[in-house]
C-alpha cells in the first residue's frame, strides 16, 4: 500500500487540516515562485476588459521591437482608480503607464499644478507634431491649466440610434429629422399605447434620470458645460437651464420619453425593454454600439443610425459621452520608453482599426479614418456603415472641459436632474442652487488655500 | 520540566558560554523579565503598525484637510462644523438608521423565527433547509446586488412581475422611497440565515428539562417562549443585534452596487458610501476621516447602550 513519508495521524488536527494545509503551501508556490523575468520593466495599468483584450496580443509584438522590455499590462477592473490614487498619495508603487476614466480623472488635478501625479505630455506632443494628427477639442478632458496629461484614446461621438422598422411602423422617416423640434413631432407620433389599455407601449426614447448622462450630452452638444475653460461654473448659465427645461418636458410635457430601465443604459432591463419594443430611440456613443453588439446580438439588424438631432437647422449633429486617457505618471523612470508603449498602443494604425473591430471605438488619429474598415457596411445595423456616420461627426465634436471638483459636481448634478424631471424643483431653481452649492465650495477651499 | 531546567539554568549560569561585555551581562541577566514581552512583541508590532498608525493617523487626518497628494493644511474642528451642516451626510445618516431599524426589526426577528422553526422536532429535511437558508451569506455582496437589481426591476422584475403588492408597478430603485426597503429586504434575504445559524446554536444550548418542567406546571407555547426560550437566549440575542447593529452601521457594497452609488437623489446613500466617495472620488481625504470617526463615535454609544439594555454587564 502507498504510504505517505510522514506520519499523518500524528499531524496535531487531523488528516483534514493537513490535506488543506498541503494545498495551501503548493498553490502558495505556484503564486510566488515564478522566477522574475530579466531586464527593464514597464508596468501598464488599466481598468477595462476589452482594452485588456485589445492590448495584451499586442504585447509581444511592443517587446520584440525594443529587446529587454518586460511590459507588465494589469487589468484591476474597476478599483483601478483607487489603486493609482493611493500610489499618488503614498508617493510609491505607480505604474509607469495608466488610463483613466474621463469621470475619474478631475480627482487626481486637485491641488497645485506641480503637485499633479502626471507628466505633461505637451512637449512631446508639440515637438512631434502630434497635435494636428488628432482630433484636438478631444484634449480638453485630459487638460488642465495649460497642461496636458493624458493622450485621449477615443473620441466617443454620438449618434442617435432608432428602431426603423417600429418608427415606419407608425408612419415616421427617422432620416428626415434634423432637429430636436423634428424629433418630438416625431415621437409623438410613435409614443403609442398599442393595445388600448391605457398604457403606453412605446416610448420615442429612453433617457437617464438618475445620472448626468444624457442631459450632459445635450448640453455639451450646444457648447455648454459645468465648467468652462478657466474652471468657472457655468451650470446656471440660460443655456444650461434650457437645456434642462427641455430635457425634463421630454418626459413631462411631451411624454414622449422614458427613464432608462434599471440603473443605467447598459442594464440588461434596458436591453429587455428594447428587445420588447419598448423603446425606439436612445443617444449612443460608439462604445454603446460595441456593448449592444455583445449584450444583444439578437437585435442585430434592427437598429439605425442618424446623427442627433440638432438644436437648430444646420447646428452640431453630434456630442460626446465617455473616454479614457492613457497618461505617464511622475513615477515613471524610464520616459522615453513608456512613451514608445504609449504611442505603439494609441497611435499605431493596425491596433487601431483592430479597436474598431472588436469594440466600434472610433480613434483620434486623424490619418487612421481613411481604412477601409471604417466603410464597412455594419450588419448590426442593417449594413448602414456606422464607421463613417461616426468619423463624418468626429471633426465636429464639443469640447468638454476637465475641472479637479468634476467628481463632486457630477454627483450634485445627478440629484439636480432628477429633482427637476420628479417635478421637485424646477429646472432653474435646480440648476441655481447646484451652482451655489458648487462655488460654496469652491470657494471655501480658496479661502484655505489661496489662489490654486 | 521546560520551566525547571529554566531555572536551574539561571541559578547555574555555569552551564552556559559566558557571555562578554556588560550589555550582554546586563540582557542574561534580565532575560527572564524581557523573554515575556519578547513572546507578545509580535502581536503588539502588528497592532501598532497595521491598527495603532492608522487609527491615530486618521484621528489627525480629520484636524487637517488635504489638497492634491502633497499638501494639507490645519482646518481644526472645521471639519467636523462642515460636517454637521452637509445635508447629504445627515441623508446618508437617515438612510443608514433606516436600515439598522429594518434590521433590528425584520431581519432578527425572521431569524429567530427560523431558527424555532427549524429547531422544532416536526420539521423534516432540517440539515438541507439550515443550508439552504445559510446560503445567500456565501454569495458576494456585489452579486448580490446584481442579481436584486434584476429582481427589483419596475417592468420585468420578479418582484413586480410575481407579487403586485400595492395594486401597481413599484419603482424599488427609481422612486426614493422605495430605496431604502428594497435595500432592507435584500439584506433580510441575505443575513437572516446567517443569524438564524447563531439562534439556532443558542436554541440547541438551551435544557430541555426546562420546558418540560414547564408543561408540568401547565404553561403553554407562548409561556414558555417568553419564559424560557427568549431568558435563555439573552447573550446570544446581545451578540447578534450588537454585531448586526454594527454590520448595519458600516453599509456600504449593498446599496453602493443596487442603486449605483446612492442615486437617485442620494435616496441609497449610507455612511460609509459617503465616505468613500469623498475620501476616494473627491479626494477630500480629511473630511472622510471625519466621517469615520463620527461613524466610530455613533457605532460605539450605540453598542453600549445595547450591551447595558441587554444586560451583558449585569453581574450574575
Amino acid at each position: 500500500m502507498f504510504r505517505l513519508p510522514i506520519d499523518v495521524e500524528g499531524f496535531p488536527l487531523g488528516k483534514g487540516p493537513m490535506v488543506m494545509l498541503v494545498l495551501f503551501l503548493i498553490s502558495t508556490l505556484f503564486i510566488f515562485g515564478r522566477s522574475e523575468e530579466q531586464g527593464e520593466d514597464l508596468e501598464f495599468w488599466i481598468f477595462a476588459n476589452t482594452h485588456y483584450e485589445e492590448y495584451q496580443p499586442r504585447v509581444p509584438i511592443f517587446e520584440a521591437q525594443h529587446p529587454g522590455v518586460n511590459v507588465r499590462l494589469i487589468n484591476f477592473g474597476g478599483t483601478m482608480h483607487d489603486k493609482l490614487l493611493a500610489a499618488m498619495l503614498s508617493n510609491f508603487g505607480a505604474p509607469d503607464l495608466v488610463e483613466v476614466e474621463i469621470t475619474s480623472i478631475g480627482r487626481f488635478l486637485k491641488g497645485a499644478i506641480d503637485e499633479v501625479g502626471f507628466v505633461d505630455l505637451r512637449p512631446r506632443l508639440e515637438s512631434e507634431g502630434w497635435m494636428d494628427k488628432l482630433v484636438v477639442s478631444r484634449f480638453t478632458p485630459w487638460s488642465y491649466r495649460g497642461r496636458i496629461y493624458g493622450i485621449p484614446h477615443d473620441l466617443h461621438p454620438v449618434v442617435l440610434l432608432y428602431r426603423d422598422d417600429l418608427f415606419k411602423a407608425a408612419g415616421v422617416e427617422m432620416t428626415a429629422v434634423e432637429t430636436w423640434d423634428d424629433f418630438i413631432a416625431a415621437g409623438k407620433k410613435a409614443t403609442r399605447d398599442l393595445d388600448g389599455d391605457g398604457e403606453v407601449d412605446q416610448y420615442a426614447i429612453v433617457l437617464d434620470r438618475r445620472t448626468e448622462s444624457d442631459y450632459f450630452s445635450l448640453l455639451l452638444q450646444q457648447g455648454g458645460g459645468f465648467f468652462d475653460e478657466d474652471g468657472n461654473v457655468i451650470i446656471d448659465s440660460e443655456l444650461a437651464i434650457e437645456t434642462l427645461e427641455f430635457f425634463t418636458a421630454l418626459f413631462n410635457e411631451h411624454k414622449i420619453a422614458t427613464p432608462v430601465y434599471g440603473t443605467w443604459h447598459g442594464d440588461p432591463s434596458n436591453f429587455a425593454a428594447m428587445q420588447d419594443g419598448k423603446i425606439l430611440s436612445i443617444l449612443s456613443p460608439d462604445w454603446y454600439v460595441g456593448i449592444l453588439k455583445s449584450q444583444v446580438p439578437q437585435m442585430s439588424g434592427k437598429w439605425k443610425a442618424i446623427g442627433m438631432p440638432a438644436w437648430y437647422p444646420g447646428g452640431r449633429r453630434t456630442t460626446t459621452r465617455g473616454g479614457t486617457m492613457v497618461g505617464i505618471t511622475k513615477q515613471c523612470e524610464n520616459l522615453d520608453r513608456a512613451w514608445e508603449l504609449l504611442k505603439f498602443t494609441y497611435f499605431d494604425r493596425p491596433g487601431l482599426i483592430n479597436r474598431y473591430e472588436t469594440t466600434r471605438i472610433i480613434p483620434p488619429l486623424k490619418s487612421a479614418w481613411d481604412a477601409p474598415v471604417f466603410r464597412e457596411p455594419d450588419v448590426y445595423l442593417g449594413g448602414q456603415p456606422l464607421g463613417e456616420l461616426f468619423i463624418q461627426l468626429a471633426p465636429d465634436l464639443p469640447p468638454r472641459y476637465q475641472n479637479p471638483y468634476w467628481s463632486e459636481a457630477a454627483d450634485l448634478l445627478n440629484d439636480a436632474i432628477f429633482a427637476a424631471v420628479t417635478e421637485k424643483q424646477t429646472p432653474r431653481a435646480a440648476l441655481t442652487d447646484l451652482a451655489k452649492k458648487v462655488r460654496a465650495l469652491m470657494a471655501k477651499d480658496m479661502d484655505r488655500w489661496g489662489e490654486m | 520540566m521546560e520551566g525547571d531546567s529554566t531555572e536551574t539554568n539561571v541559578k547555574n549560569p555555569t552551564n552556559f558560554t559566558e557571555p562578554q561585555g556588560i550589555i550582554k551581562n546586563l540582557f542574561w541577566n534580565r532575560q527572564q523579565k524581557i523573554a515575556p514581552y519578547l513572546f507578545i512583541a509580535p502581536f503588539y508590532l502588528l497592532f501598532v503598525v497595521f491598527m495603532g498608525y492608522p487609527l491615530i493617523s486618521s484621528l489627525v487626518m480629520s484636524l487637517y484637510e488635504m489638497r492634491g497628494f502633497q499638501s494639507r493644511i490645519f482646518v481644526g474642528f472645521g471639519n467636523f462644523t462642515d460636517l454637521f451642516r452637509d445635508p447629504i451626510f445627515w441623508k446618508s445618516l437617515r438612510n443608514t438608521a433606516y436600515f439598522a431599524v429594518g434590521t433590528l426589526t425584520l431581519q432578527l426577528p425572521i431569524a429567530l423565527l427560523l431558527a424555532i422553526l427549524l429547531n422544532s422536532k416536526y420539521v423534516k429535511g432540517k440539515n438541507f433547509l439550515r443550508l439552504a437558508f445559510f446560503a445567500p451569506v456565501l454569495v458576494a455582496g456585489v452579486f448580490v446586488a446584481i442579481i436584486f437589481n434584476l429582481v427589483y426591476d419596475q417592468r420585468a422584475g420578479l418582484v413586480n412581475q410575481e407579487f403586485v403588492l400595492f395594486g401597481k408597478e413599484i419603482g424599488w430603485l427609481n422612486e426614493e422611497n422605495y430605496v431604502m426597503p428594497a435595500v432592507i429586504l435584500t439584506g433580510v434575504w441575505q443575513w437572516a440565515g446567517f443569524n438564524m445559524i447563531y439562534f439556532l446554536a443558542g436554541l440547541q444550548g438551551i435544557r430541555q428539562e426546562l420546558y418540560e418542567a414547564a408543561a408540568v406546571d401547565g404553561a403553554n407555547w407562548w409561556q414558555a417562549f417568553v419564559h424560557i426560550t427568549l431568558p435563555s437566549l439573552r447573550p446570544v440575542i446581545a451578540f447578534v443585534v450588537v454585531v448586526s447593529m454594527i454590520g448595519s452601521l458600516q453599509l456600504f457594497d449593498l446599496p453602493f452596487i443596487l442603486t449605483n452609488g446612492g442615486e437617485p437623489a442620494d435616496a441609497g446613500s449610507t455612511i460609509v458610501m459617503y465616505l468613500y466617495k469623498n475620501g476616494f472620488q473627491f479626494m477630500r481625504l480629511g473630511y472622510a476621516a471625519t466621517i469615520g470617526w463620527v461613524l466610530f463615535f455613533i457605532i460605539a454609544v450605540i453598542s453600549i447602550v445595547q450591551l447595558k439594555l441587554l444586560g451583558i454587564f449585569r453581574d450574575e
